[in-house]
């Protein structure tokens, strides 16, 4: 059996904090298609009245969406304790078929006690790179844990 | 469902408020919009994690709350809130927990003619309150309302 002081650490989900957060360091997620079963799942979880168009996509499935989308950037996960809020301007429709993606930056950062406050602006694009929703998002942020 | 009326700027009453049905959010809310959003943070879906939380348990994403919110709302105003979103302002005020019950208290606050000759703009305020009263999220939608012709 191979000794433990050779053996190496073990490895672990990598994390940012809000020291690592760079204000202006752009970030793209992979695309994603919308399809009928997301809406489909989506109208069924959240009791919303079926849209009149069954081609046309919630809302407020696109935001839902770019919040998954958000975790699969080339930065590791930010340790987010808390969504504090957004402001959000829709400005296209969203097909079924449609492919979305989000494009972001942090716009500011703002240190605190407990933590630190990122605010994030977001883009959602769809296929033809037509920008179908956007705004601003502002995120609780944990602190490195002093060693 | 009941085919909408449909509904012109014209018939929106400034003031007119909204009290939706509650609705108890439950764990499988919470993996059913992780699984269909990709939001796995450990918030949402580490239960032994949370434990040494400031919360305590897992607790709900917050647009999940929002879209069922969505949903409370449309069961009584579903001619207005599913006109075509433009805006929307929210704040997330407090953690909702798996078993908490929400429900939706909302109100027309303003409307104005849209600069797009036609259409109108009507905002709505909402609160998203638990069962013990407190405003858990809160926010303001703007909506686009085709005017009546003549």
């Amino acid at each position: 059996m191979a000794s433990a002081a050779a053996s190496p650490p073990p490895r672990t989900e990598r994390i940012s904090y809000f020291e690592d957060v760079e204000v202006g360091e752009p970030l793209e997620t992979p695309a994603l298609t919308v399809t009928a079963a997301h809406v489909a799942l989506f109208e069924g979880l959240t009791g919303g009245a079926p849209a009149t168009d069954p081609e046309m996509v919630p809302d407020l499935l696109a935001l839902c969406l770019s919040s998954g989308l958000g975790w699969r950037v080339p930065r590791p996960p930010l340790v987010v304790l808390a969504f504090m809020g957004f402001d959000w301007k829709f400005h296209l429709p969203i097909r079924v078929g449609d492919t979305i993606r989000s494009r972001s930056h942090t716009a500011a950062k703002r240190s605190m006690k407990e933590g630190g406050v990122v605010f994030e602006e977001r883009e959602i694009v769809n296929h033809r790179d037509e920008v179908v929703q956007s705004g601003r998002l502002t995120l609780l942020v944990a602190k490195r844990k002093p060693a | 469902m009941s085919a909408q009326v449909p509904l012109s700027f014209e018939d929106i009453k400034v003031g007119e408020e909204f009290v939706s049905p509650g609705r108890t959010v439950t764990e499988m809310d919470v993996v059913l919009f992780a699984g269909l959003s990709g939001d796995y943070n450990v918030l949402h879906t580490d239960a032994e994690h949370m434990k040494s939380s400031q919360f305590g348990e897992r607790i709900a994403h917050g647009l999940l709350v929002l879209s069922i919110q969505q949903g409370l709302v449309s069961r009584i105003a579903p001619e207005l809130v599913e006109q075509p979103m433009t805006e929307l302002a929210w704040k997330f005020r407090g953690p909702i927990k798996i078993g908490d019950t929400v429900h939706v208290v909302a109100r027309v606050s303003d409307k104005h003619p849209a600069d797009r000759p036609g259409w109108g703009i009507v905002t709505i305020v909402r609160r998203v309150l638990n069962q013990r009263g407190e405003v858990v999220q809160e926010g303001e939608s703007e909506h686009l309302v085709e005017r009546r012709l003549g």
